[in-house]
């Protein structure tokens, strides 16, 4: 089974997880610019309230069984500090029924039965 | 319902577009990304690596650089999915890496926002 997943992190950490993830051995990634707020309706700075806020999205589609290893190693890098802060993004994960790659044309993943 | 997520060269958008259309898709949704894949390669080394120079070898698989992509989504209907997919990968095969990929997502629902149409009539 394939999933694809989605992280919205901060612009300034997408270097390192990049280079964390390429380490990990999970070379394929997706990267993309996008604007959006969280949960604490964006950031307010004296009287104005940036509420679209600049991330990033990695899209990447890996097996099921690495699916925790990959999400540790984006969330201890894209953390900020020890602890965190608002605004180290999220990560999402959906199925995939299945993958083509246009080069070769190989199908992976097995469909669904609906 | 199914989702398609491709992934594929910038300068295959102008032929993906009229194949698409001439599919029977007419709605879609792309932007851009940078991404890359597998097969991570500086294409001086590579040529220097199949030269024959030790230097140029060793460097290959070192950093992965991202390059520019095109990200196409489409929504369809179940049993059209294969016809989507035949039509991508056609479009976009150049037998190199670097064409990209098609993801199948299963999706739940969809709204058309002018009417407030559900399920399979927002798409069709």
């Amino acid at each position: 089974m394939l999933i694809m997943i989605r992280a919205i992190i901060r612009p300034e950490k997408a270097d390192a997880v990049l280079a964390a993830l390429m380490d990990a051995g999970f070379p394929a990634v997706t990267k993309y610019s996008v604007a959006g707020r969280g949960k604490q309706r964006g950031i307010k700075i004296g009287e104005v309230t940036y509420d679209e806020i600049p991330k990033t999205m990695l899209m990447s589609v890996i097996n099921e069984e690495d699916k925790d290893f990959v999400i540790n190693t984006i969330m201890n890098t894209a953390r900020s500090g020890a602890k965190g802060a608002f605004g180290d993004g999220k990560i999402f994960i959906s199925d995939v029924e299945c993958s083509y790659t246009i080069s070769s044309g190989i199908k992976e993943g097995a469909e669904v039965a609906a | 319902m199914k989702e398609v997520i491709a992934i594929v060269r910038m300068n295959m958008m102008n032929q993906t577009k009229k194949a698409l259309t001439e599919a029977g898709v007419d709605a879609f949704f792309a932007h851009e990304a940078t991404g890359r894949g597998i097969g991570f390669v500086n294409t001086q080394v590579l040529a220097g690596a199949e030269d024959g120079f030790e230097e140029a070898a060793s460097l290959l698989g070192e950093k992965g650089k991202l390059y520019p992509k095109r990200v196409i989504t489409i929504v369809v209907e179940d049993d059209f999915v294969d016809t989507v997919v035949d039509t991508l990968i056609t479009t976009n095969k150049t037998g190199k890496p670097g064409d990209g990929k098609i993801f199948v997502l299963p999706i739940k629902d969809a709204v058309r926002v002018r009417t407030g149409e559900a399920g399979i009539k927002s798409i069709s």
